[in-house]
This record gives C-alpha cells, structure tokens and sequence, in this order.
C-alpha cells in the first residue's frame, strides 16, 4: 500500500497527518509514505525527522480580497503547483491520499481530483477537518474527497452528508495515561487546592499572558486556595518575547512574595504532568490544544485567537461552550492611548473575575468537566477504519445531523456581508434585546475584530468602518469610550495623503459614522459628558464636513431644548463655511433654540444663495413658532422676505398624482381585506359557478 | 447601400448619371444624418411603447411601498439610438471600406455589451445587479485589444503606409512619436476609457446625448479634412484616402443623437440607458482613433473626462484612499443636483461647456 500525506503550515495540519502516518506505520511496515508540503513551513522543521520523505510543491493562501494582482498570483502559484502535483502523484502512485487541509495540501488534492475526472488515477482521496469551521479548501473539496473525517458534527453542513463520518482528533498516546498524585507530587502541591494550568502554545500568546499577569493582583487574595501554572512560551515571534515582556509586567505590577502560589516557566518537556495536576485550563481555541485538554477531562477558559482564519478558533471555542465543557473569554477591542492605537485583549478583571467564579463552584467545575471528556480517545482507530472502508468501497452510515447544530448560524467572514447579516438578524429578532446572550456574544466580539483591524476600507480581514457601524447597531454601550477616541484622534496621516486632501489617521467618512451609528443609535445621554464635548468638538472644529453635518444633526436630535451650550455651538457653526452644515445647524436650532435671539441669527439666511439652507430656515421658524419661543407677531412680516424662487422645482405630473393615489387605495383595500379577490373572482365568472 | 445601387444605375442607365452625386462625401453624409434623424423621429413613439411595454422599464414597478412616484418608470431605449444608426450607415457608407467595418463593428460589439448589462438589470428588477464593473472591463479592452491589432497590422490596417502607429497631438504639425507595437495598448485604453466616461454621463435627461452631438461632429469635421486631398494639404494633414466614410458614420451619429433628443429632452419619455451609452461611447472611442487625434478629446470630450475624473477622485482616490467625500455625490452632475441646481440646468449648462469646448477643438486644425 502506498499513503500520500499533505497538509501543513502549521501544527494543527501537520501533527494529526504525523499521527495516523506513525499508527499506518505500526501496523503495516512494508507501507509506502509520502508527504507533501509547502517551502518553508513548519513540516519542513518536523516531517523528515520522523522519517518520512517529504516533497514541496509551491502554494499559497487564497488571498481574501477582490484586487485582480494577488488573485492572479494566487491563480498562477496554483497552477505551477498543481501541474507538479500531477507529476507527484504519476510518479508515486498512492492508492489513498490523506489530507489535513490548509493551503499546503490544495496542490495534491486539485491535481488528484484532475487525474481521476480524465480516467489516470484511481486514487481515494481522505479528508481531515478537525475544526468546527471548515478552512476554505476543505470547503473547497469537500466534493471531489471520496470521505471527510470531522471532529465537530456541526462541521458536516458543509460536505454530503453520504461521504462524512466523525472520527475525532488523534491524540498522543502519554495523554490517556495520566497520574493526577503523581503528577502533583512532582510538582510539589499540597493539598487540594486548585490548580490553573495557563498556556498559549510553544509560541506564546500575547494576550493570555497580559490577561494572566493583570489578573494575578485580584488573585492574590484567593492565593491560598489556588495555584497558577503559567506557561510564557519561549519563542520569540513577530518582535513579541514572551519570557521578557512577561517578567517586565508582572514587576510592573508590584506584586510581591507569589512564589507559593504562582509558577511560571516559558517550556516545558512533558506538558502531561502540567494537566495531571490542573484542575482549570486557560488556553487557546486550536483544535489540538482543546482536543488534549479534553481528553484530559478538564474544564476549559478559552481565550481564542481572533486573528485565526475564518475565526475557527472562536467557532470550536463555542462548539464546546455549547457543550457545556468550557467558557469563552472573547477578546476585546480596547484604545490604547500611548500607544495610540486600538488593541485587542483579554481584561485581566475578565480572567480573573471567571476564574474566582470557577473556585468558588467546585460542583460546576466537575460538571464541566464531565462535558470536556466527550472527545473521543479512539480516533486513530476510527480514522484508520475509515481508510480501509475507503479501500474496500464500504460506505459509513449516513450521518444524521441532530437540529438545531450548536454555535452561532453562519456568520459570514466577508465585512460587507457581516454588516448585511447583522441588520438582518436584527430585523428578524426585532432589537438588540432579542438576540440570543450567546449571539449577541459573538456578534460584539465581531464587532471588536472589525474595530481592531487597521486600515479602514480595502484591507481583506476587517475593516474599522464596519466596526464602527456594528457597534451601533448591537448597542455596544461598552466600546463607546473607543469610539470617541476615533472621532478625537488627532493623529495627521501621511504627508502625501494630507496634500490630496486627507487629514488625520482615522479618516473623515470614519468619524463621520462613528458619530452617525454609535453615538446616535446609543443615544447621546449614554455617552455622558466625554460623549458630549467629542461631539461639540466634531461641530466646531473637524476639518471634514460630513463630521460636522453629522454632528449638527446630532444635536438638534438628541440635545435638550434649552441646553445653551448646545445652542451657542450650533449658532457658531452658522458661519460655517460649508453650506450643508449651516443648513443642518439651521435644522438642528429649529428643534433644540430656545431663546427669541434665534430669529435675528435666522433672518441672516431669508436671502441665503443655497435654497437648502432656505428651506431649513422656515423649518426652524416653525419649530420655533410652534414651540412658542418666537410669536406669530415677530414672524408676520418675515414670511414676505423670505426668497421663494428656488432654482430647483418638481414640474407635476397629474397622471403621476392619479396613479398614486389609485395604487395607495389598492393597497388599502388588500390590507383589509387579503381574501376578498377570490370571491370578486368568482362573482365576475358565472360561468365557474 | 444607396452607394452602390446609385453607382450600378449610374453605369447602366444614361438619364441617371445624376446619380453620381452619391460620390459625393458632403451629399451622402447629410443624407445619413436626415436617414437617422427621420428614422428616430418617425418611429420613436412606437418603438418606445413596444419597448415599455416589453417591460423594458428603469425599474420594476409594483404596488408596495414606496408609491409609483417615487420610483422612475423610464423606457431603456438604447435599441433605437442604436438602430437608427446603422440603418444610416448602412444605407449610406461604402461598406467595404475598412474604415466603415470597423466603427460599425464598435457600434455592435458596444450595443451588445451594453444590451446584456440592461438585460440583467431589467431582469433582476434593480440596477445594482447588471453586468460586474470587471467582466465590462474586460469584454470592452478585448474589442479595444482587437481593434487596435486590426489598425496597426499592415494588411488589415486601413491607413496608409506607416501612418498607423504615429500620435499625434493638438496644435502640434507633425507626429510626435512613433510608438510601434507599443500603440496597440494605448488603442485598448483609450477606447475603454472613452466608452466609460459616456457611460458615466449618461445621468440626467439629454446630458450625454448633446456633448457627444458635438463631439462626433468635431470629429466628422477632421475625418473630411484628413480625406481631402487638396484641405489635408492646406493644413497640413496626412492625406487619409477612404476616411471620408469615417465623416458619414459622424454625421449619421449626429442625426442619431439629435433624433434620440427629441424623445430624451427633460423630462424624458426614455434613456438611451448602457445599450445607448456604451455603443455611443464605443464608436467615439474607435473614431478618436481612426482620425488619430486621441488626445483631441480631452478638449472636444471635456464634459466626459470631467465626468469620469469626478469619479475617479472620489471613489478611489477619496473614499477608497483617503476616507473621505470631495464632491456631495459623484459623477459630478449628481452633485450639482445635491447642491439644488435643477436637473435642467445642469443640463443646458454642460451643454453650453461642451459646446465652447467643441469650438476650441475645431480651431485646432489652423492653431498648429
């Protein structure tokens, strides 16, 4: 037999590929093997210590954007790759090929779907998705694979249902022999006193270790009762130091005398003992990290990367939140003034906060614990069963999928489409208050990843803009505070983007929804006085006139009739040199003036040359006239004044009129009543009856 | 087809050798724009109602909300513009001149593309649902790609000897630069782009039709020149035999548009919508070239760069880069209308731009 591997980029492809390829190897020495991965990735560091050898074929991501050059790059790469693939696969001859998915494996998997449509291969293709949110080329694929492996039921909407069977997540044998005494002993815990293992994987995580050292201050009271493990991760990656910045904060925070209580390590050789011990996990959402502490039984806080593709780490996160085996810590968009820039975070009041919860409620713990051991410990033998199934033509029983699948309904990953689906849902449930918590949840926390990502309109992954909108439309009270640091920012962009007309780094049509979603749909109470003065600011003295439209309207909507400082503000902008702001400040002074002065500031605008402007002068007349703050007297011989010969006219059409009012009245008389046209029907037709 | 009907009688028949006045390029190109004209005018009003009622409408119309007014109920006409056209030019032109096959060609390649991006928008009841802004792209540069191997590979090139590849600017003599092969792709652009910016001032009632009026008239004016032998050599032009017929098809335009105009005059009982649109924009994008004078329409075509910059600035270089509006709306008569100009009088004002532009191209054949 000969076996075909590919998939790679990351752990998460490779390690469950190098898992069944050992298993293969054990049980059928004389076996074939290869693997084929991509040019310089992490199979390359692994796949030939165990003894495989590996082929590279040239692939790269599916670029997540419109722009025509990365898509023909993409398209090109493609090609090159699948034609070496071809040239693989006639030279090697694989009776199964396993694929793991990501982008590694999309050469092998096109070039073997190619060859069997024209009739030269006879290949079984096996494909393995162990996330609950199948990647793009699984998704991809999922036609041409004779059958899918899945770990999450949930994952099956998107292949046939004939072809997929839930096998699970093969993990390492060391993990389902474990000795919690002997594993404490080594460690040297006392007692029974709760052990949270913290870790963020062999690269270390960023934000787990800020929550974990901000969270150690709100623990310290509880020190006697619990024990943290914490793992930095030793690598440095992307300019971030695990080890160092971690030593750096945790003095920062002054904290003293925690060696009892708190340990810290950047790697260690047998994670096993680390959940032997644990009775808590605080850990990332990849599959293969929520797989183990699963198999360990331990009940889990996931922190999920929300930068992983297709969000797939928030998806398995609350897979297993829906189970009931864990709790989900989303991160939160927050502005951080020194650095000027909007981060994403787990608060470590968060962390802390779910953790005390946890210790005070031992019976919740095994309850979650309970839940967590449900990942299957047979895996490898289900995989390996389903390959000699593929082998043999076996079919697996058609998998019946329980209603309703946990998790949030399809969140689409496009920001357009995010932004569609949102309104919809609203819609649907009828408000902000209706959607489910665990909705809304994840909603708000799409809503931080818009906010988080930089750039603001074309960047594939996130665009701030859409952010912006959707914490206006989710009420997202909480991330008002960031909002008005958007609209405050005074940061100037490039110099280049300024001498075309640019002004600061978040641009104007940002801080113009900013003010039009978030501040108007909360409400301009809600954001209390900092709210107020950023919005005051906006109309006196943003560079971009839509801002201060914006914020015009704004006030006339939401300010109190009376408020002075509102009124001063809008009476200054009444000079503004922009005539759609005068004309929205002269709307706005109709709804909140309050002092009879108004109507020598209106009379200013009788003659005005925009008729805009003119039209929202009589508005404001009469919003003053009928809120009686100037009277009829005062107004009698303005209206003469007043230049009516408007350059613009609607020349009427009465046929247009007529029609109208014909289609209101059939409106209405549908309205009434739904049923009677039948009966007309009938009248009309004494044939029928 | 008069042309050869009139020269076969005019040889075979002694008392119709008054018939030779079809030799005539002034005679036959009066006769196309009163062919066009008349051919708009007298069938319009049905061919408008057979259109209308083929539910080949703005937008669908229905009982729900909002009321029958506020949605515009305007008849796609675009097949009459482009009808009256070719009926013009093939009564009239010398079909087999190259010059001829090629503009018409522009005429349907154009009309169809713009037929289809009607079609869909018709069918899906919205105008957001046509033809995508890249599969247009790419369907006009394939014309513009063929066209331009068409006029610059010798056999099929229509020019004479050489002529095919020079550029030529305004108020300058001779040919600046010879740019070979190199030609072809700046053919390709220029007819997209020209095809596109029609299309983009195609907004309000009567906007597109009389700017381009003029243009194909300008253009029809230097296309006569260029074929004169004893003018080209006065003004010193390259003398271009057969480019005479290019000045028919101009005329037939003109009539076209100005029969077109009847009907689209504010308030409009039809718009020439992208079948008009493109196929007028496709032709003066493969005129501009066959005159040689691409850069002539920055001038004569002003209203249409300037419309198609409006664009340009603010979608890509505004909202895309910078984040923010320079105009109320774009293309630009839309902001006119946002600032309260009535529609009309943004109209008649382009007009009145476009025709000062119009006669500032023309002095530039004794300005060089």
């Amino acid at each position: 037999m000969r076996y075909l591997f590919t998939g790679g980029g990351t752990g998460g492809h490779v390690y469950p590929a190098l898992a069944v390829a050992d298993e293969i190897r054990r049980r059928q020495p004389e076996a074939g093997f290869l693997y084929v991965g991509v040019l310089g990735r992490l199979e390359e560091r692994v796949v030939p210590g165990r003894g495989y050898p590996l082929k590279r074929l040239p692939s790269r991501p599916f670029p997540r954007t419109r722009r025509l050059l990365p898509l023909l790059r993409f398209g090109l790469t493609l090609a090159v790759g699948v034609a070496g693939g071809i040239l693989v696969l006639l030279r090697f001859r694989p009776d199964v090929v396993f694929a793991t998915g990501g982008f590694a494996s999309a050469p092998i998997l096109f070039a073997s779907g190619l060859l069997r449509r024209i009739g030269l291969s006879r290949t079984r293709i096996f494909a393995y998705e162990p996330n609950a949110h199948p990647g793009l080329l699984n998704q991809a694929v999922g036609r041409i694979a004779d059958r899918v492996g899945l770990v999450f039921e949930q994952a099956a909407r998107w292949f046939d249902a004939k072809r997929v069977a839930v096998v699970g997540f093969p993990v390492r044998r060391e993990l389902t022999c474990l000795d919690r005494e002997a594993a404490r002993a080594a460690w040297n815990i006392e007692g029974d006193r709760m052990v949270v293992f913290v870790f963020g994987g062999s690269q270390g995580s960023r934000t787990i270790n800020q929550a974990v050292v901000e969270a150690l201050p709100l623990l310290a009271s509880r020190a006697e009762e619990l024990i943290v493990l914490h793992g930095t991760g030793a690598h440095v990656s992307e300019g971030y130091d695990p080890v160092a910045e971690t030593s750096r904060a945790l003095e920062a925070t002054g904290l003293q005398d925690y060696d009892h209580w708190y340990r810290r390590f950047d790697y260690i050789e047998e994670i096993e003992t680390a959940y032997a011990a644990a009775d808590l996990v605080v850990c990332r959402g990849g599959m293969s990290t929520l797989t183990e502490v699963g198999v360990c039984g331990l009940p889990a806080l996931i922190l999920p990367l929300s930068t992983a593709a297709e969000d797939h780490q928030a998806i398995n996160a609350m897979a297993l939140q829906a189970a009931g085996a864990a709790r989900v810590l989303f991160e939160e968009a927050s502005w951080r003034p020194r650095e000027e820039r909007v981060e994403m975070g787990v608060g470590g009041s968060r962390l802390a906060a779910a953790v005390l919860e946890l210790l005070d409620r031992p019976e919740e713990r095994r309850r979650m614990a309970a839940a967590a051991s449900a990942p299957r410990r047979d895996s490898l033998e289900a995989i390996l069963g389903e390959i000699d199934g593929l082998r043999q033509d076996r079919r697996p029983p058609v998998l019946k999928l329980e209603a309703p699948v946990a998790g949030p309904p399809g969140v689409p990953a496009d920001p357009n489409r995010l932004l569609h689906h949102v309104r919809r849902r609203l819609e649907e449930a009828g408000g902000v208050q209706a959607l489910g918590p665990m909705e809304l949840a994840y909603l708000r926390y799409q809503a931080d990843r818009h906010l988080a990502s930089e750039g603001w309109y074309e960047i594939p992954f996130g665009r701030r803009n859409v952010g912006v909108k959707l914490v206006g439309l989710l009420a997202y009270e909480e991330r008002l505070p960031l909002v008005l640091a958007l609209i405050q920012d005074r940061s100037p962009t490039s110099r280049v983007q300024r001498i075309l007309g640019g002004d600061y780094r978040h641009p104007g049509i940002l801080r113009r929804n900013a003010i039009e979603f978030p501040l108007a749909m909360i409400g301009l109470r809600r954001a209390g006085p900092r709210g107020r003065s950023a919005v005051l600011e906006a109309l006196a003295r943003d560079p971009y006139f839509e801002v201060r439209v914006a914020a015009a309207r704004l006030l006339g909507q939401q300010a109190d009739p009376g408020d002075e400082e509102v009124e001063a503000a809008l009476v200054r902008s009444l000079d503004d040199r922009a005539s759609s702001v005068v004309a929205a400040s002269l709307q706005a002074l109709g709804r909140v003036g309050c002092r009879p002065e108004r109507l020598a500031d209106l009379r200013r605008f009788y003659v005005h040359p925009d008729w805009h402007c003119r039209q929202e002068t009589v508005h404001a007349l009469e919003g003053l006239l009928e809120r009686q703050v100037v009277h009829a007297g005062d107004v009698a011989a303005d209206v003469e004044q007043i230049l009516s010969t408007s350059p613009s006219f609607e020349p009427a059409f009465p046929l247009k009129d007529s029609l109208d009012s014909l289609s209101r009245r059939v409106r209405q008389g549908l309205e009434r009543d739904p049923d009677r046209d039948s009966g007309d029907r009938e009248r009309m037709d004494p044939a029928a009856s | 087809m008069l042309y050869y009907l009139g020269t076969y009688l005019n040889e075979s028949v002694e008392a119709l050798s008054f018939l030779r006045l079809l030799d005539s390029i002034s005679f036959r190109a009066i006769g196309g724009a009163i062919t066009a004209l008349l051919l708009t005018i007298f069938f319009g009003d049905r061919v408008i109602l057979a259109l209308y009622r083929g539910g080949r409408r703005d937008t669908r119309r229905s009982f729900d909300f909002p009321p029958a007014t506020a949605r515009a109920t305007k008849t796609y006409g675009g097949p009459l513009l482009v009808a009256a056209v070719l009926g013009g030019c093939l009564l009239w032109c010398r079909l087999h001149e190259t010059f001829v096959l090629m503009a018409l060609a522009a005429v349907i390649w154009f009309g169809a593309l713009g037929y289809l991006d009607d079609h869909l928008k018709v069918r899906h009841g919205t105008s957001d649902r046509g033809l995508s802004e890249t599969a247009k792209l790419v369907l006009q540069a394939l014309f513009g790609l063929a066209f331009g191997l068409a006029f610059v590979i010798e056999p099929l090139s229509p020019m004479p000897g050489g002529l095919a590849t020079k550029l030529y600017l305004p108020f300058v003599k001779t040919p600046v630069i010879d740019l070979g092969i190199g030609y072809v792709p700046f053919i390709a652009f220029t007819v997209v782009a020209i095809a596109n910016s029609v299309n983009i001032a195609d907004g309000i009632d009567g906007l597109a039709v009389v700017p381009a009026a003029f243009a194909v008239a300008v253009y029809g004016v230097f296309a006569y020149v260029a074929s004169h032998a004893e003018i080209s050599d006065f003004l010193i032009f390259p003398f271009t035999p057969g480019a005479g017929e290019v000045t028919i098809i101009c005329c037939t335009v003109f009539g076209a548009c100005l029969g077109f105009l009847w009907f689209n005059s504010y308030p409009a009982n039809v718009i020439m919508g992208d079948t008009g649109s493109m196929a007028l924009g496709g032709l003066l994008g493969t005129v501009v070239v066959l005159v040689k004078q691409e850069f002539l329409f920055l001038i004569v075509g002003g209203v249409f760069v300037g419309e198609a910059l409006s664009v340009v600035i603010q979608e890509k270089i505004g909202i895309r880069w910078l984040g923010r509006r320079f105009f109320r709306s774009a293309p630009v008569h839309h902001h006119f209308q946002a600032c309260g100009l009535a529609d009309t009088k943004i109209v008649i004002r382009f007009w009145i731009i476009a025709g000062i532009l119009a006669l500032v191209g023309l002095a530039t054949l004794k300005i060089r």
